[in-house]
């Protein structure tokens, strides 16, 4: 450790070498080179450009849910959201219902999407920060509640379509035959990059992630932080639940479910442990695009259902491995 | 006879070592004690001993046997006991428990022997018997013990185990008189059985009463051992302190205010949680001292002043104006800082970046949205230089640096905008000596630019050194206060005991 | 120097608060004994001696379900994959049923079968999680989809039947009294008997802190595997009761229990941190879950909306137990 007088800004160039091969997000790059060899190998075509333009588009809408997901975790204290998958087929079923298959009603259908999603995060944050509900229980009860409105929207009220305008931002080449849903996602990347890196809210959701009594007694507003946090997870899951009704045409029984568990390994995958307070969102995204990808070459490979599943549960905690193991209890 | 030994024992954290090279011989029925300042390595080495850290090199025998130790339950098995300076208990767990937690006695291997376990409890807890206050029992929840019969409990915790060599870090923090008194007398009747005990203490008294030879380490390397009965505190000292001597806090010079200057805080009342009706003054330029016991309301008054535990009764005054601490946050805003002692849990925001760790304060201060880090290294560079903090770079974590330069870099938050009231909770605790001058130096100069400062210090010789006046606690409220010539040692001892 | 002495501050504590440390649970009990009344009062029917039968009938496999997850819990971790493990215990028993024959003995063969693989699922959870030391929330995650895509192997669709004489059995009555309640009692002394081990003790106080309780010398790996271990064969249990009520294999029948379990253990008072708790809240946990269902049909919910006053009701239930148990204890 040198004095005060050599201030410099980051680490030496070679152990910053060796950090950077270290970085999850870098091993979550290579892990997704790898099994596009893979997959190209398997069955050739899996890597070309269509096909990843597919993976992409699936990877988007998984990696839109886990950004909300990811700010919960970062914030710590047990942060963790599971009522993400209710509020993404909410979301659907609403905006399904209020565009009806016409693009005039896009508009209202994300206006009303990201509200009730902001509103269902807010009781999560409101249940987590001032009832001090462990997150997992708030959250989970809020699945049920989601759960239980979905069944009594869907008997109540036909179910919608998606408009031709939502269905082409989502699969159709929007900007340099790129769809929309992909500027979308990048967007969101920067958006996420300059939240937690350039922002005082950003630090603030690392202090309180890290030491949430020294962010106190610090100055943080702990409670309101953490329920923007909670807020944040919800509108993002709207978001994909939109996106997801434009994938899909039109919203069913529970679409959103298949996104709660993933959305949370995402974020692992990406390099934030569920402790919080470290990570970021690029390790996440390269996260999701990992998890769709290995999903997508076990549905290639030509073995049955069950087969699929227990490769891809071994596959899985393999890769975990890779990633933030415990520390040893004898240091 | 030697029972233990460490030949060329290390141990590095990253980059950081811990231990270097360290050679110890500890004899049968001895008290041996380690002494160091804080982060100098005596924790570690006794965790290497007890089998929790695993060493990266070097050989310990026991017995003149080497001896491979790998974890706390091949420790026990090899007749090594530890007393952990951050306590090993299970919060829900009732005392009996806790004694026996390792080695349930058990019926058919499978179910507890609750009989048996109360019994061993009990002849344990029979050692101190009388002195271990209201409340302590054997199905007592660790949860509702206080500090001094928790650490009791992780004391007996360790006699129970019946080793041959038992260690004890840092046992004796929280215990009263009576109490340690009487753990002197147990540990006198171990020395009697042959057994070796490893004792580490800060406390200049208890190490010439109870230890037979002291080993001196310092930054991970052992200085020297001495015969207890050969040596002197002074000599100790200059062991611990090294080559370089910039401990004469006595040189430090006062400059009380003058009645005339203003009012920085004014207290009238104040009634909280462990306090009541203390009213106390606090001029700009002056560094007001709290002194007496431990825990008698005085970190809990600079709690309640900036509002991380609101008053419940009474008023403040800051710069004439009226104050209602209901938070940290509208308290720093309004100019009050506050340290806190607790370092790791109140003060670095663990695993972050530096800069992160001063910033935050300003960040509320100007009400900021967004974070331009160049611009931010610009105001924090100035403030951690004010302290002379040894850092490598802005962007490395706070945990690559030692417990004096992570405290440094907690104040120098405060130092970007200045705070009217500067409330320091036994800012110093386990610091180093180096960072201690710093820090007072600094508080001084501070107080020389008009800021009000409020100093609690739970070692004497910090408290008056540096405050200009001292306001004895006991019982959550002031008993008396100390001016001038009248701040001696003997009037600060005499304040705290009496009204007891 | 410092100078120590103990703090000022009187010790009080009310007879309330100790009796609430001691018995964590009872808020849950409140709250069961508040539905147990409004079942009656909305279809005294559903207190009968039937009714009652039935319920646990229905219910039995979640109590046990929310009785494994506890252990874990107990520890500080979760098993996300218990519900799985009751899946594939199901169409392992109900598989090897079929192929044995069906009569007494095959019966039993299987059923012990059935807790081999409960077990053994225990332990893998209990290894990748505690030895490899892996996130206990998204490893177990994933377990849960090995041992889903195990079952569905096993059985790849839901239907095949279970031998009548089991779920005869399960369903009927020996010396007039229903079969359940047999299985109720023999249930209780399992957890009275398993209430004192040294595994439970040592459970809770790893879920105290599991570096204090290393520091200890307490083999800590060993321990939570255990945990995982005990969980494993109590979502067997689980799986044999769901077998008797179904009376058929279903690889995806657990699925949605998981959930359940662990908010049935929260209801019951048990802190999701570990360390403290009761397997007994965890029961009453599962049975607020059984009456909360029952009453919302009996006070004549429509049907499309009974799922949502459900999940309120949880929901409600959950944050009630936890505000009133911190009170409490507070």
């Amino acid at each position: 450790m040198s004095d005060a007088a050599t201030p410099s800004h980051s680490p030496a160039a070679a152990a910053r070498i060796v950090e950077f091969a270290k970085q999850p997000l870098v091993v979550a790059l290579i892990l997704v080179a790898a099994l596009l060899y893979l997959g190209e190998t398997l069955s050739p075509g899996f890597a070309s450009g269509q096909q990843i333009m597919r993976l992409l588009i699936v990877a988007a809408l998984l990696g839109i849910v886990a950004a909300g997901q990811n700010l919960v975790v970062l914030g710590g204290r047990e942060g963790i959201d599971l009522s993400v998958g209710g509020v993404v087929s909410l979301s659907a079923i609403v905006a399904g219902n209020l565009m009806a298959g016409e693009n005039a009603g896009i508009p209202l259908a994300i206006v009303a999407c990201i509200a009730t999603g902001a509103l269902f995060g807010l009781f999560n944050g409101i249940g987590v920060t001032l009832l001090r509900i462990p997150p997992l229980v708030m959250t989970l009860g809020m699945l049920g509640v989601l759960q239980g409105l979905l069944v009594v929207i869907r008997q109540g009220i036909p179910s919608g379509r998606a408009a031709p305008g939502l269905a082409d931002f989502v699969s159709q080449p929007f900007l340099f035959g790129v769809p929309g849903i992909l500027w979308l996602w990048v967007v969101i990347g920067l958006l996420m990059a300059f939240l937690l890196g350039r922002t005082v809210f950003g630090h603030r959701i690392y202090a309180i992630g890290s030491n949430e009594q020294a962010a106190y007694m610090a100055g943080v507003p702990v409670k309101a932080a953490r329920i923007a946090l909670f807020v944040l997870s919800g509108v993002f899951a709207a978001i994909a639940g939109i996106c997801l009704l434009g994938y899909s045409g039109s919203s069913f029984a529970n679409v959103g479910e298949q996104y709660m568990l993933p959305s949370i390994i995402a974020v692992v995958f990406g390099g934030t442990p569920l402790s919080g307070g470290k990570g970021g969102y690029t390790g996440t995204m390269a996260g999701a695009l990992l998890l769709v990808i290995l999903q997508s070459i076990l549905v290639t490979i030509n073995i049955d259902e069950s087969g699929r599943q227990m490769v891809f549960g071994i596959t899985l905690l393999v890769l975990m491995l890779f990633y933030g193991r415990g520390r040893s209890m004898r240091a | 006879m030697i029972k233990l030994k460490l030949n060329g024992v290390s141990k590095a954290y990253g980059a950081t070592k811990a231990l270097s090279h360290a050679d110890l011989e500890i004899e049968a029925g001895e008290v041996h004690v380690l002494l160091g300042s804080n982060g100098s390595g005596k924790s570690t080495l006794s965790k290497i001993v007890a089998g929790s850290v695993r060493p990266d090199a070097g050989e310990i025998l026991l017995d003149g046997k080497p001896v491979t130790i790998t974890g706390p339950q091949s420790a026990r098995s090899h007749g090594i006991a530890i007393f952990y300076q951050e306590l090993s208990l299970a919060a829900h767990r009732t005392v009996a428990e806790n004694i026996s937690l390792a080695s349930l006695p058990s019926r058919a291997g499978i179910f507890v022997d609750g009989d048996a376990l109360e019994e061993r409890a009990q002849r344990y807890m029979a050692l101190f018997d009388g002195v271990t206050g209201d409340g302590f029992s054997l199905d007592a929840v660790i949860e509702d013990l206080r500090a001094d019969q928790r650490q009791l409990v992780e004391i007996i915790k360790a006699l129970a185990i019946e080793a041959s060599v038992i260690i004890f870090d840092e046992a004796t923090s929280a215990l009263d008189r009576a109490q340690v008194e009487r753990f002197f007398e147990i540990l006198r009747a171990l020395k009697q059985k042959g057994r070796s005990i490893i004792f580490i203490s800060h406390r200049m008294d208890e190490i010439f009463a109870i230890g037979d030879r002291a080993t001196v380490i310092r930054d991970g390397q052992i200085v020297g051992t001495k015969r207890i009965a050969d040596t002197s505190p002074s000599e100790i000292i200059t062991m611990m302190v090294g080559g370089h001597d910039e401990t004469d806090a006595k040189a430090v010079e006062h400059h009380a205010p003058t009645g005339a200057a203003a009012l920085a805080l004014s207290v009238k009342n104040l009634g909280g949680r462990g306090f009541g009706d203390v009213s106390f003054d606090v001029r700009k330029g002056e560094i007001l001292g709290f002194g007496g016991l431990h825990g008698q309301g005085q970190s809990a008054v600079l709690k309640a002043l900036f509002g991380a535990a609101p008053p419940t009764s009474g008023s403040v005054e800051l710069d004439g104006k009226p104050l209602n601490p209901a938070n940290p946050r509208a308290m720093i805003r309004q100019g009050v800082a506050y340290v806190s002692g607790d370092r790791a849990r109140e003060g670095v925001v663990t695993g972050r970046p530096i800069l992160e760790n001063v910033m935050p304060i300003h960040y509320l201060r100007d009400r900021m949205i967004l974070a331009h880090p160049p611009a931010s290294a610009r105001k924090a560079l100035p403030a951690l230089q004010a302290l002379r903090t040894k850092f490598a770079g802005l962007g490395f974590p706070i945990s690559s640096l030692s417990g004096g330069n992570q405290q440094k870099v907690v104040i120098a938050r405060w130092l970007i905008d200045r705070p009217a009231v500067l409330l320091l909770d036994d800012p110093t605790k386990g610091i180093d000596l180096s960072a201690k001058a710093d820090l007072f130096a600094l508080i001084r100069k501070l107080a020389e630019e008009g800021m009000g400062i409020v100093l609690y210090a739970s070692e004497d010789a910090e408290l008056l050194d540096n405050a200009d006046r001292i306001l004895v606690f006991n019982g959550g409220a002031v008993r008396r206060e100390l001016t001038g010539t009248a701040r001696t040692r003997y009037n600060l001892y005499q304040a705290a005991y009496e009204a007891a | 120097m410092t100078m120590a002495s103990a703090p000022a501050r009187p010790q009080s504590r009310s007879a309330l608060k100790r009796t609430f440390e001691r018995y964590p649970f009872l808020p849950a009990l409140i709250i069961l004994v508040v539905l147990i009344v409004l079942n009656g009062w909305f279809q005294p029917r559903s207190l009968s001696f039937v009714g009652i039968t039935g319920l646990i009938k229905t219910y039995l496999a979640l109590m046990l379900l929310a009785v494994a997850q506890t252990y874990v819990i107990y520890a500080g971790d979760i098993d996300l994959s218990a519900g799985a493990i009751v899946s594939l215990v199901n169409v392992v028993v109900v598989g090897f049923m079929a192929q044995w024959g069906g009569d007494g003995l095959t019966i039993l063969a299987a059923l012990g079968l059935g807790l081999a693989t409960g077990l053994a699922c225990g332990l893998v959870n209990g290894i990748v999680v505690a030895a490899l030391r892996l996130q206990a929330i998204v490893a177990t995650f994933a377990t849960s989809i090995f041992f889903t895509g195990l079952a569905l192997y096993i059985q790849p669709v839901a239907g095949t039947p279970a031998p009548t004489l089991f779920w005869r059995t399960y369903g009927g009555r020996i010396l007039d009294i229903p079969f359940v309640f047999y299985v109720v009692v023999a249930f209780a002394i399992l957890l009275v008997v398993l209430v004192r081990t040294r595994l439970t003790l040592r459970l809770l106080a790893v879920g105290d802190g599991q570096q204090e309780a290393f520091q200890s010398g307490l083999p800590v790996t060993a321990v939570r595997i255990g945990g995982y271990a005990l969980c494993g064969v109590f979502a067997a249990l689980a799986a044999f009761c769901i077998t008797g009520d179904t009376a058929s294999g279903d690889p995806l029948v657990g699925g949605k229990m998981t959930l359940f379990s662990i908010a049935a253990v929260v209801l019951g008072g048990s802190a999701l941190a570990g360390g403290y708790g009761t397997v007994v809240g965890s029961v009453i946990g599962a049975l607020i879950i059984g009456f909360i269902n029952s009453l919302v049909f009996f006070v004549g919910t429509p049907s499309e909306w009974q799922n949502l006053v459900q999940g309120l009701a949880i929901l409600l239930a959950l944050m009630a137990g936890v505000l009133v148990g911190r009170g409490a204890r507070a």
